[in-house]
């Protein structure tokens, strides 16, 4: 560069620089007026392809009776949902997704190929691959594959549609479970309790209508935003309730308070929150005024249809209950009852699926088949129940966790673990679902010859999602709700329904 | 893949050379008149440039387009009245820039330059029906012609012509504009049947009785965003339904003088049948639980008398007047109450009794609710003696008698009911011994004996800890 240009250089430098200078605020402003224009322009024209946007599902919010029950846009085959989360994700690799190839690479180092552009929530370097831990067989007449863990659940396959090849793009607990029931991983969505019950209102007026039973002695790492209500109005978040104790934390009066004393109490109360109402005009306190004369309703009907003691003994022995203690299949009698009570969404959550093997509870070998026990004479009467009771046709089940499990053994952080365990999977995992209109004796989608990929039927979060809507008789795709300047649903731009398992 | 010849390869670039002389001459147009009557006399000296190039994309539109007019199928009026027009812009876009080389009289020029205009725009509109059909720019405007019912509610299905009552109106509606009298893309016409099974430039579209070998139907059923989907995306669709017929009608040997009732009945068809006679193609067909046909809504104050009472009614869908009703919560279910149903018999099609309380008078009554397609009667005080109230109901898919005192002899009632897909006689009084008769006497049904006990499992109750 010769001296004069890179005089030339500066000049032209310091030029650009003294324009910027000059330009303030006023400029960009006045200069973002076409812009601005034409952004205006195309709201008012309403854009190109105005003649396609979608038709919106009407859904009529009475802020009085935010519960009452209402019609979907088509007549669904499911009227109400179990949904079984196991939190903390189990391993498909020793339940439902079979890999004898996996067993001949049992302890060799991992392909470089599998770890290649990967992050693992704990894998580092080079870990060994793992074979199945569990012997599996062929069960029923649709020949579906269980392994020897779940030796109940595997008699009544030919009631189930497995999905082998769920896929999901979060790799750690609480993003992972908050799309799967907000279908997005991060905070602020409703969750699909929340969306079918403000959908669908609840048959039982006396009772909530998105009730949630946790159990495994924690919650679920997403929290209770798991099962809030996001943007929805308050009052269909889920309500926690408990299958050990009183259902729900004082439901029953303190001592000394008649129940004329809480009437007049709850009369006063709604009272003023009418007067609040009169002033403000806001729909979330009629709903509060709502809430009041439910929770008083609930003082007596809740005890009695929550209270899984007066079920005769061979209903006990049935689903293994354990009398008094907050367990999963407390939790499951009482999703039983509560469906057939009227109730819409029930979800439970067992937590300590998170087979990791750095100790004995969640090895794959100890702990884990100690949760598959807790669960598997549980969800099989459930199934049964359901069916002898004619309300499997309509109560759609659902069971599954988070994301899968590797087919690596786990090496945390480098150094091998003192158990045998996997890690975070997001690449393939088993979901089933029964009952509800979906199609008996059915596997959906496959995974490679070790489980680490899928490669047929591929779906994910949102597509389930979208299954469970259409057979409570909603399209996703216009099921929304304006916040914020637009229209949000559940499935949010994805999902598609899974027509190869509805019946 | 054929390759294209020079010649074929200069035509496909018609539809884009002709914007060319239409953008120039009509701007040359828009300099002349600007220069000569506005204040800008500066333009002038652009003008015989820009009409002089405009004159030669004209011509070169003009050569393309008569390329492009050799191989393609269009519509025969229209593409003469373009082809001259489109001469005509060329010779007098010619014409323009000679009157304006040898500065002839103004005046004529003017004349010639606003004829050019009319040409160049009239040119364009119908090169722009060629390509994107007659109706594409009045469709702006809000009257497409093809939307709508494609096909009017047809009051004896069963007695209707196959093709003349409902596969030729169907293609009319949806199909003859592009493969008509008056368009045959893809060398295809379906407006006769001779030409039907004669097919289209790639050889027949119906495969003898084997519509998922039938190019038509391959095509009318692949998924809207796949190329070859027909109609073509922006085009009103088939409804599911017509699609079902059609699939059908194919099935059958594609008949074209048959009635409906002269071709094999299956049991997929019914429900389209039932919805093409009754108009509502649209919606999805989703089960067999809802009559196809629709009724008019239940009267109004009957339905708030028993939403005053508890009873969670409503109609099972938005676009439905059927009605769904659940006494799960209802305060009273005296016969009053119960008698309610009987104004409802029209529309009520599922019914939720568990656990009422219910006197002999009410299952008579609930027996009239003949439209009834679900009814679950568990926990309730059913015997032998009131179940046979039920033997109205025809069209019962459903019933749940769980828990009840009903019998085996009791059960031999339903039998009359020759819909019914499920039974759930799960805590009845009717015992193991009766059981292989019961199979017997209801072979369609699905009954389930409920009763089901899981094994103790050594693994259900051990814990295992670290050894």
């Amino acid at each position: 560069m010769t001296r004069q240009e890179l005089i030339d250089q500066r000049m032209a430098g310091e030029a650009r620089e003294a324009q910027l200078r000059l330009h303030t605020r006023r400029h960009f402003i006045r200069e973002s007026a076409m812009g601005l224009g034409a952004l205006a322009i195309g709201y008012m024209i309403g854009g190109c392809g105005n003649n396609s946007l979608p038709a919106t599902t009407a859904v009529a919010f009475d802020p009085a009776h935010p519960l009452l029950p209402k019609s979907p846009p088509f007549a669904g085959k499911a009227r109400s949902v179990i949904y079984l989360h196991m939190a903390g994700a189990p391993s498909q690799l020793e339940l439902f997704d079979y890999k004898p190839e996996l067993m001949k690479m049992d302890g060799q180092d991992c392909p470089p190929s599998l770890m290649e552009g990967k992050q693992f929530a704990f894998i580092r370097g080079v870990p060994k691959m793992l074979g199945p831990q569990a012997k599996f067989s062929r069960h029923g007449q649709s020949g579906s594959w269980v392994s020897e863990n779940l030796p109940h659940f595997s008699t009544v396959v030919d009631e189930v549609s497995f999905l082998k090849a769920v896929t999901t793009d979060q790799f750690n607990h609480a993003p992972a479970q908050l799309l799967m029931h907000t279908g997005s991983p991060r905070l602020g969505r409703p969750s699909i309790g929340s969306w079918v019950t403000y959908g669908l209102g609840t048959d039982n007026q006396n009772l909530p209508g998105f009730v949630v039973l946790t159990s495994g002695g924690s919650f679920p790492d997403a929290g209770k935003s798991v099962w809030g209500s996001g943007f929805l109005p308050s009052v269909y978040q889920g309500v926690q309730c408990r299958s050990e104790g009183d259902p729900v934390l004082f439901i029953n009066d303190p001592d000394g308070m008649s129940r004329n004393v809480r009437r007049a109490s709850v009369d006063a109360i709604n009272a003023a929150n009418m007067q609040e109402y009169k002033e403000y005009n806001d729909p979330e306190i009629l709903s509060r005024i709502s809430q009041y004369e439910m929770a008083f309703r609930m003082q007596i009907t809740a005890p009695e249809v929550m209270n899984i003691n007066d079920e005769p003994s061979y209903i006990h022995e049935m689903y293994g209950t354990k009398p008094g203690e907050a367990c999963f299949a407390n939790n499951v009698l009482l999703a039983r009852k509560l469906v057939e009570k009227g109730v819409r969404f029930v979800q439970l959550f067992d937590w300590g699926w998170d087979a990791h093997g750095d100790n004995a509870s969640n090895s794959l070998n100890i702990g884990m088949i100690n949760k598959y026990r807790s669960i598997d004479k549980p969800v099989t009467a459930l199934l049964l129940d359901l069916k002898q009771r004619g309300l499997l046709e309509e109560t759609l089940v659902v069971w599954g966790g988070e994301f899968g499990r590797t087919p690596m053994m786990e090496n945390r952080n480098g150094a091998q673990n003192p158990f045998k365990g996997r890690d975070h999977h997001t690449d393939a995992f088993t979901i089933w679902m029964a009952g509800g209109g979906i199609k008996k004796g059915i596997t959906y989608g496959e995974t490679d010859e070790i489980g680490y990929y899928a490669i047929k039927g591929k779906v994910e979060a949102y597509d389930i999602q979208a299954t469970i809507l259409n057979q409570l008789g909603f399209n996703h795709e216009t099921f929304t709700y304006p916040f914020q300047g637009r229209p949000f649903r559940l499935t949010d731009v994805a999902g598609k329904v899974i027509n190869e398992i509805i019946a | 893949m054929t390759i294209l010849s020079i010649t074929e390869f200069v035509g496909h670039l018609h539809p884009m050379l002709v914007h060319f002389p239409i953008g120039i001459l009509l701007m040359a147009s828009i300099f002349r008149l600007v220069a000569t009557i506005g204040k800008s006399p500066s333009l002038q000296p652009a003008v015989p440039v820009m009409i002089f190039w405009g004159m030669l994309a004209a011509i070169v539109s003009c050569i393309s387009g008569l390329l492009l007019s050799q191989g393609a199928d269009y519509d025969q009026a229209l593409i003469t009245r373009h082809r001259w027009l489109g001469i005509g812009t060329a010779v007098i876009s010619i014409a323009l820039y000679i009157t304006y080389k040898r500065r002839l009289n103004p005046k004529l020029t003017a004349w010639i330059s606003a004829l050019l205009v009319v040409l160049v725009a009239t040119t364009g509109h119908l090169g722009g029906s060629l390509t994107h059909g007659e109706d594409y720019l009045s469709a702006s405007f809000g009257n497409v012609v093809d939307t709508g019912p494609a096909l009017p509610p047809i009051p004896q299905v069963q007695e209707a012509h196959v093709y003349n009552d409902i596969v030729q109106p169907l293609l009319e509606a949806r199909c003859y504009n592009c493969h008509g009298t008056n368009k045959q893309k893809g060398k295809l016409r379906l407006d006769q049947p001779g030409l039907i099974l004669k097919g289209g430039e790639d050889g027949k579209i119906i495969s003898d009785s084997n519509p998922d070998e039938s190019e038509m139907i391959k095509r009318l059923m692949l998924p809207i965003d796949a190329k070859k989907h027909m109609p073509p995306k922006e085009r009103a669709q088939l409804t599911p339904e017509e699609l079902a017929f059609l699939h059908w009608w194919v099935t059958n040997g594609a008949p074209f003088d048959s009635k409906v009732n002269q071709l094999a009945m299956t049991s997929g068809i019914q429900p389209v049948l039932a919805a093409l006679q009754s108009g509502t193609t649209a919606g999805p067909v989703i089960n067999d639980d809802l009559p196809a046909v629709p009724v008019e809504p239940a009267p109004s104050e009957i339905v708030n008398r028993l939403k005053k009472a508890g009873v969670m009614i409503v109609p099972v869908a938005q676009n439905s007047n059927y009605l769904s009703a659940n006494f799960v919560t209802a305060s009273s279910t005296t016969d009053s109450i119960i008698s309610l149903l009987e104004s409802l018999k029209g529309q009520l099609v599922w019914l939720k009794l568990d656990g009422a309380r219910l006197s002999d008078s009410a299952f008579r009554l609930i027996g009239r609710d003949t439209l009834l397609r679900r009814l679950q009667l568990s926990n309730t005080t059913l015997t032998d003696q009131s179940i046979i109230h039920l033997r109205s109901l025809k069209n019962l898919r459903s019933l749940n008698i769980v828990n009840t005192r009903v019998t085996y002899s009791g059960i031999q009632v339903l039998r009359e009911l020759k819909h019914l897909r499920h039974l759930y006689l799960y805590q009845t009084e009717i015992s193991n011994a009766d059981w292989p008769a019961l199979l017997r006497a209801f072979p369609d049904v699905a009954l389930d004996s409920g009763n089901y006990s899981l094994p103790m499992l050594p693994g259900d109750t051990t814990v295992i800890r670290l050894p």
